[in-house]
């Protein structure tokens, strides 16, 4: 028979650096000097000027397009807004995506009200007929570049209620869909995963 | 004993046009009228016995007949009482319970859309649940599901 595994020893904080400092065989170690920098405020109007000439000259040297894009690109595909709006029962999914257990800001990932401030439209739930246009209307105010996901069974296909006389077989049929998450819900894992892939989407396509 | 009362009262307001009130647990009773005496029992309902909030309208699709039912409440005998009436399955309309019960009118709107009952003089008689436009009324029992067509799905441009 073998014995149960020992306990854990009790750890104190700094017991053993202590320790060691205490008997003299932790060597101090000499820390370089950090020179001090002197960080100036830049105001806006200082640095907008500054920033122009810096990219204007990058600009000349390599080519508008082959900076601009690129540079939005990275910039945006990392800072995807979704919509923050819950159709049905994947709303709490993807409320919990965004709770500290997840924290899918982390990611850039962070949800806006409005459909003016957003670039990724997140359908979480059953897309049913009488909110249909409403949903077409929050895509179009969206500004472009934009992005759709659709999230679950329900804006997949129209899931459980597919054959429902109310529910719009897939989202895909109102607006283009990206990304789709398979799930009833989808784990807020899968929600995260689906927009990396998003993420991996934009670099290819539009690169 | 309280339901002895709604009887009498019911019955001497709109006479035989009151059939019956049958027990219904954990209620006062399930209250069955003829449709055209439905004005006048609502008031009476209301104002003499004091059931002043209507809970629900519903219908039902009995396929020989319609029944279309209101429960309503009474914070005096703390108890529900159940309105009944059967309509004809052709054309089936009854008076509308909005001018007595302000809260009727959103839950006819539903009961009409979905087990297509008309309810006569009513202020706004729309779609509430489903799309404008749509024409058929899915909880009939003649109603039936079907595989959704095929639609085009939308390619992105850009
Ligand atoms: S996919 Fe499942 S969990 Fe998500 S909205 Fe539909 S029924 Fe609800």
């Amino acid at each position: 028979m073998s014995a149960p595994p020992a306990p854990p020893m009790p750890r104190t904080a700094g017991s053993a650096a202590e320790a060691y400092r205490l008997e003299g065989e932790l060597p101090m170690v000499e820390q370089p000097a950090v020179p001090f920098v002197e960080i100036e405020t830049v105001r806006a109007r200082e640095f907008i000027p500054a920033a122009k000439e810096a990219f204007g000259a990058l600009i000349a040297e390599q080519g508008q397009a082959k900076l601009i894009r690129p540079t939005f690109n990275w910039a945006g595909r990392n800072s995807l807004f979704p919509l923050h709006w819950g159709l049905a029962c994947c709303a709490i999914e993807f409320a919990s995506a965004f709770s500290a257990r997840w924290d899918s800001e982390r990611f850039g990932i962070v949800p806006r009200s409005s459909p003016r401030q957003c670039d990724l439209m997140i359908v979480n739930g059953t897309v049913t007929w009488k909110v249909a246009h409403k949903l077409i209307t929050l895509y179009e105010q969206m500004p472009e570049p934009k992005w759709v996901i659709a999230m679950g069974n329900c804006a997949t296909g129209g899931g459980p209620f597919r054959t429902a006389y109310s529910v719009v077989p897939g989202v895909d049929k109102l607006v283009p869909v990206d990304v789709y998450i398979a799930g009833c819900p989808p784990r807020p894992e899968a929600m995260i995963d689906g927009i990396l892939r998003l993420e991996e989407l934009i670099r290819e396509r539009r690169e | 004993m309280q339901s002895d009362d709604v009887a009498r009262t019911v019955a001497a307001q709109i006479g035989e046009r009151f059939l019956g009130l049958e027990p219904f647990p954990r209620t006062a009773g399930r209250l069955r009228f003829r449709s055209e005496a439905a004005l006048p029992l609502f008031h009476t309902v209301k104002e003499q016995l004091g059931f002043h909030h209507l809970s629900m309208v519903g219908g039902i699709d009995w396929v020989t007949h319609r029944e279309v039912f209101y429960v309503v409440w009474s914070d005096d005998r703390r108890q529900y009482l159940l309105l009944s009436a059967d309509l004809p399955a052709a054309a089936p309309h009854i008076e509308s319970a909005a001018s007595v019960w302000p809260a009727a009118n959103w839950h006819e709107r539903e009961t009409w859309e979905l087990v297509d009952i008309q309810f006569d003089h009513h202020p706004d008689l729309r779609h509430l649940l489903l799309p404008d436009g749509y024409e058929a009324h899915p909880l009939l029992r003649s109603f039936q599901l079907h595989e959704p067509e095929e639609l085009e799905v939308k390619q992105r441009s850009v």
